[in-house]
């Protein structure tokens, strides 16, 4: 039976077939609200583009610089795919506990978050390609800026439910109120937050292609690129799902505990974050640097102190 | 530190055009750059030496896919003033039409450039497909979207109808409509704001001391504009302002292409209002006297010169063209120097650069400063010779 959960579902093969929906969903959103198709073909409405985006790039001639560090340059893609699809485990999905969890699983994912960025880092700088550098300079340095802030508001839930665990926030949730509502101002800043995690406009500063080509992802091709786009569409799929289980009570609330509700809620989140990266241009790295710290970063530890004082 | 090099093109995602800049830059900052022309060197010149005045309309339309009339009504403009014809009104009229529909498709289509180089995605999306709108309206006219074939020696080709006229009005009122808009998110919008305000700033005077012509001059505050300096086509009748803005930053740049849009506007609505009457193209002979001319256009990117010499045959014996953007480059790399890395792209994309419209070849000898323009034969065993030796 275990083994069948961390197979099937909510294991391995639904994470999968999640993280390319995810992708087409964002695309066609994406698409829709600039007024373009999206992925139309492949499969009904296009719903399997992201799947054969990712077998052809898998059958593409895979380069090694020769230049670049080779050990670290071949484990960077398969690290960061581990790295991205972990936590997703410690996401409560059909249940109110998650696959794994465990008293301070949230440390855990809050950990694993910051290693993909350090990981982006390393990749560029082993590439030795000079605009890859740039992007890896560039990536290090938003970490900086939004990681604060993130791990601020991700803690915001955990000491409202009195619990350090995704799956005791989504517990406390389901039994009391959405922290949504008690804490909107630390829902809007995580969304911020995770959009520059994630690298997306407007903060895809690391990867802006029309400055820096494709910034730290420019050397890195075929499997290697299949797989960080694998791992960019799990990572998609761990903030809308750290927005769903911290602020939106789960896989709890609109009908009772059900998968549905979570995929329902996925939506939505997937919604805010496509349609914020429709909305702005590119900032730049200085911008989001003095941006995180002037204002996301005081308002998270408002949010943080206004909450001890509604306890209190 | 040390400085780091980053070469920029010629190949490079945010700019399609063929050249390479060089920016050797500290941390994020650029402090030198050096152009690198001569990627996509065509030979258009030597190409038109060997044709006829008639045949060369057509090649002066292909020297740039945007402002292709531009071109063509420049070089026939020289040619008219080298034969002594007078053409009709009309023609004029209709020329004045084109002109400024090759202006809103070209405004609109550096927008969205634009806005894609400062990764605004959205807002290149809508810019390029309200553009359609306008390549329709021109479609419609001449029977292409670029490149109309529509001017031609001693008139133009094809005339506007009645039945045109009440379609492209209504055409109009949605660009207008639409450029309504973009100044609006222009103006508000809080990331193209720190994008473009105070970004790659041309100071007035480094503008005039360096020949820069057409949006990049006049967001630098000064008033110049060919189309009001010099009264070429129907221009002398059909009132329009000329846009300044004085910030010298690409967010001015922005504003005068916008705002030239609505100018763009109203001319073709009084243009389409009082056509007059009559033919719309005479007749010109092949041969053309000898002696020498010079037409210069306002071109979407500024000012665009032509210069045709004949020697009474019915081949021009030199024609020389000026692109508007080779009279912008120093000025751009007065821009860069000092920049954010970030901001080179969308500092280039400022004076909206047509590279292959710029390039010649000029050989100039440093110690002697003779020059030399070299033939396309030259070329070939100069290139060859090069190759070989390495």
């Amino acid at each position: 039976m275990i083994l069948l959960e961390i197979l099937l579902f909510p294991g391995f093969l639904f994470l999968f077939s999640l993280a390319f929906f995810t992708e087409w969903l964002d695309r066609k959103l994406v698409a829709r609200l600039q007024n373009r198709y999206g992925p139309l073909h492949v499969g009904p409405k296009g719903i399997l583009q992201p799947f054969a985006d990712f077998v052809k790039l898998l059958s593409k001639e895979d380069i090694t610089p020769a230049r670049a560090d080779r050990a670290p340059f071949v484990a960077m893609p398969i690290l960061t795919l581990a790295l991205a699809m972990t936590p997703l485990f410690c996401i409560p999905i059909d249940s109110l506990s998650a696959l794994v969890s465990f008293e301070g699983d949230l440390i855990v994912v809050m950990f694993i978050m910051s290693l993909i960025a350090l990981l982006v880092f390393i990749g560029a700088w082993v590439s030795t390609n000079r605009f890859g550098t740039i992007g890896g300079i560039r990536a290090g340095l938003q970490m900086f800026g939004y990681e604060v802030p993130l791990n601020i508001v991700m803690i915001g839930p955990a000491i409202a439910a009195g619990s350090l665990s995704v799956s005791g926030v989504v517990e406390w949730q389901s039994q009391n109120i959405w922290l949504i509502l008690t804490q909107p101002l630390g829902f809007a800043i995580l969304s911020l937050c995770l959009l520059a995690h994630l690298q997306r406009v407007p903060f895809d500063i690391p990867e802006a292609e029309s400055e820096i080509v494709a910034g730290w992802l420019v050397e890195f091709s075929g499997r290697k690129l299949a797989l960080l786009r694998l791992a960019s569409n799990f990572e998609l799929v761990l903030a809308a799902s750290l927005m769903i289980s911290l602020y939106l009570g789960g896989p709890t609330g609109l009908w009772h505990l059900s998968p549905f509700t979570y995929f329902i809620k996925l939506i939505i989140c997937v919604f805010i974050l496509s349609n914020l990266r429709a909305l702005f241009a590119r900032y730049r790295v200085d911008q989001l640097l003095s941006g995180t710290w002037k204002y996301l970063t005081p308002l998270a530890l408002l949010q943080i102190s206004m909450l001890k004082l509604l306890t209190w | 530190m040390t400085a780091f090099q980053i070469p920029f093109g010629p190949q490079h995602p945010a700019l399609e055009e063929p050249i390479n800049f060089m920016f050797e830059v500290e941390e994020e900052r650029v402090v030198n750059v050096t152009p690198r022309l001569g990627y996509i060197h065509r030979g258009i010149e030597k190409i038109g030496e060997g044709r006829t005045y008639l045949q060369n309309v057509y090649l002066a339309e292909r020297i740039c896919g945007i402002c292709s009339f531009a071109h063509a009504l420049c070089y026939t403009q020289a040619v008219e003033e080298l034969l002594g014809v007078n053409i009709p009104e009309r023609a004029k009229f209709i020329r004045t039409i084109m002109a400024e529909m090759e202006r809103i498709q070209n405004h609109y289509l550096w927008l969205g450039f634009a806005a894609k180089e400062m990764g605004f995605e959205t807002l290149f999306m809508y810019a390029w497909r309200d553009r359609e709108t306008m390549l329709g309206v021109l479609e419609m006219i001449s029977g292409k979207r670029v490149n109309y074939g529509m001017s031609t020696v001693g008139g133009v080709r094809r005339d506007i109808t009645d039945t045109m006229k009440k379609d492209v009005e209504a055409k109009l009122n949605y660009l207008e409509k639409r450029a309504e808009y973009y100044r609006k998110v222009c103006t508000r919008e809080q990331t193209v704001l720190e994008r473009t305000v105070g970004v790659g700033i041309l100071r007035p005077r480094d503008a005039l001391n360096l020949c820069a012509v057409g949006p990049t001059l006049r967001a630098s505050g000064i008033r110049r504009d060919v189309r009001a300096d010099e009264r070429y086509a129907a221009y002398g009748e059909a009132p329009f302002k000329v846009i300044t803005y004085k910030n010298c930053d690409v967010a001015s740049r922005i504003y005068v292409r916008i705002d030239e849009i609505f100018e763009s506007i109203k001319i073709i609505r009084y243009a389409l209002k009082n056509l007059p009457d009559g033919p719309f193209r005479v007749r010109a002979p092949p041969r053309v006297p000898e002696g020498e001319a010079v037409s210069i256009v306002e071109a979407p990117r500024g000012e665009d010169l032509h210069y045709v010499k004949s020697d009474g045959s019915e081949k021009p014996a030199r024609w020389k063209v000026r692109a508007p953007t080779l009279a912008n480059l120093p000025s751009l790399c007065k821009m860069l120097a000092g920049v954010n890395i970030a901001d080179i792209p969308v500092v280039i994309a400022g004076i909206d650069p047509c590279i292959a419209c710029a390039e010649r070849v000029v050989l100039v000898d440093t110690k002697t400063r003779g020059r030399q323009v070299w033939t396309g034969e030259d070329l070939w065993r100069y290139a060859n010779e090069w190759y070989r030796s390495r």
